[in-house]
């Protein structure tokens, strides 16, 4: 029974925890500007994710190794130094768009330019790590999140057509602006693969001491729950495929992606989107944080742990507050967080190969999986896209930021 | 056993099972008409990035000094004082009986200065 409940918090949890800025930004973006046609790619980049999701969970319980101390300790800190930095930057990058997210999201409700915002919003999230256990950050902050569920009632209400949205599953080269389409196909990806995202999930199964007998609690809530996740994002695509599309609206900043929710709700429409907005956003800056914290104590052995007092994990809470702390002060300069979260993602998806490769190669190593290895067919799948997704990303950036089409 | 695979960038635990930093680095000695041995291994932010690059290793005990713990870096456990080396390197010491808790304490006692602190 407590095994169905851990399952059903955890599945419930990464529903809530789905979307942020990233995803927000892309897929609107993607159904304002090419209707449902992007809808594949935020499928492929979910089925991606849960598959890379589960197995940081099965080295976790198996390995009972978190991902960042096994890449260590099997690659050594030569190698490891190039995919830690990779991921320090985008992680920064991104705790910033998500800062300025959640203040952009406040802006909204009260008026008060987003800047203004950016410090007691990283206020609340220092406290929120500072006084929460692991029950209050990672399940708290999903329960929360299920409000991000407004985006699923909403194309529910705008009914739109099956066969029309079944359609968008299936790859197609557009019509019209090639370029921009990859570009924002490579930005799915990027902002649904968020690294930082794989190594929290493995931090949480060691704090939450998965074993060997947890890893159908793994699968299930790797496939089911970032699987129910990814449908609140295609109801954000299919938000504003169905409202901003035929208006013409690209979405060049967060007031207008709020428009999606005007039909279906009304004067309301605003509101959740912003609360949506902020709960996501805010979500996603404590688990960037507390992530920076599990990575510097995982790569260089320090104690750690959200369940621990953190005078007994000092670096560990220092090393979140430090990540906070750079965070708050890149906000405040003032970058749009549109932007900043465009670049980001995109980013993702170019060092996405030195994260994810050395991944794999642990996943066919007994020493951290023993017999629970995974099939040499679904490994060099997953190795191929990683590499393909990268030069994809290499091919449209640079033509994307030259206005090229 | 493979120095580099099986020692270097593994955890190191003290004898109660607490964690006390990773194999940043080792030392060799060389004798005359012995075989080369390693004396004693390191833990620290400067032994690492001394593994790196030098500046990187100038760069991390500046840092160290800054911290207030530059004496007490890196931290030396002599080979004779591992008692198991196997999925982690488990000490006969206790953390207490090295420096290897300084950075931790020091940040601590930061920490102890806010308020909640638990």
């Amino acid at each position: 029974m407590k095994k169905l409940f851990t399952l059903a918090l955890g599945v419930i949890t990464s529903i809530g925890g789905f979307v942020e800025v990233g995803s927000i930004s892309t897929s609107a973006q993607a159904g304002s500007e090419f209707g449902f046609s992007l809808l594949w790619a935020i499928a492929a980049a979910t089925l991606f994710l849960a598959a890379l999701a589960e197995m940081a969970g099965r080295v976790a319980a198996v390995g009972k190794r978190p991902m960042a101390a096994a890449v260590r300790e099997r690659f050594g800190i030569h190698f490891q130094a190039i995919p830690l930095c990779a991921e320090f930057i985008t992680d920064l990058l991104l705790l910033t768009a998500e800062l300025g997210g959640a203040g952009i999201a406040i802006r909204m409700l009260t008026g008060i330019g987003f800047q203004w915002w950016i410090v007691p919003i990283g206020a609340a999230a220092w406290l929120v790590l500072w006084f929460g256990n692991f029950d209050v950050i990672e399940d708290g902050i999903g329960l929360l999140g299920i409000v991000t569920l407004v985006f699923v009632v909403a194309v529910w209400r705008l009914a739109p057509a099956p066969s029309t949205v079944a359609r968008g599953f299936i790859p197609t080269i557009p019509g019209h602006d090639i370029v921009r389409y990859g570009f924002l196909a490579v930005s799915i990806v990027g902002a649904t693969v968020s690294p930082y995202l794989l190594n929290f999930y493995s931090s949480g199964a060691i704090e939450e001491k998965w074993s060997r007998n947890d890893l159908w609690i793994n699968k299930t809530t790797a496939y089911a729950g970032m699987g129910f996740g990814s449908l609140v994002s295609m109801s954000v695509l299919a938000a504003a495929a169905i409202v901003l599309g035929p208006e013409h609206v690209k979405v060049n900043s967060y007031d207008q992606a709020a428009l999606m929710l005007a039909p279906p709700f009304g004067r309301w429409g605003t509101t959740l989107f912003a609360v949506s907005l902020f709960i996501g956003c805010f979500g996603a800056a404590v688990e960037i944080a507390v992530n920076a914290g599990y990575v510097c104590a995982q790569v260089f052995g320090w104690t750690w742990g959200v369940n621990r007092r953190r005078r007994d994990a000092a670096r560990f809470t220092v090393a979140f507050s430090a990540m906070l702390l750079l965070g708050v002060a890149i906000a405040t300069i003032g970058f749009d967080p549109l932007q900043v979260t465009l670049i980001s993602v995109a980013l993702t998806v170019v060092i996405m190969p030195v994260i994810v490769l050395p991944f794999l190669v642990l996943m066919n190593d007994a020493t951290y999986v023993e017999q629970h290895t995974s099939g040499a067919f679904g490994n060099g799948l997953l190795a191929t896209l990683t590499v393909l997704g990268a030069v994809m990303a290499i091919v449209v950036i640079p033509l994307e930021i030259l206005g090229g089409s | 056993m493979d120095v580099i695979r099986d020692l270097l960038d593994q955890l190191v635990v003290d004898r109660n099972d607490r964690e006390m930093g990773r194999v940043d680095g080792i030392v060799m000695e060389i004798a005359p008409g012995r075989p080369p041995a390693i004396s004693s291994i390191l833990i620290g932010a400067s032994a690492l990035g001394e593994r790196l690059h030098p500046a990187a290793g100038r760069w991390a005990a500046t840092l160290e000094r800054w911290v207030g713990v530059g004496r007490e870096r890196p931290v030396r456990i002599d080979t004779a004082d591992i008692r198991e080396i196997d999925r982690v390197v488990t000490l006969t010491l206790s953390v207490g009986e090295t420096s290897a808790g300084a950075v931790e304490g020091r940040m601590r006692s930061w920490l102890l200065r806010l308020p909640g602190s638990k």
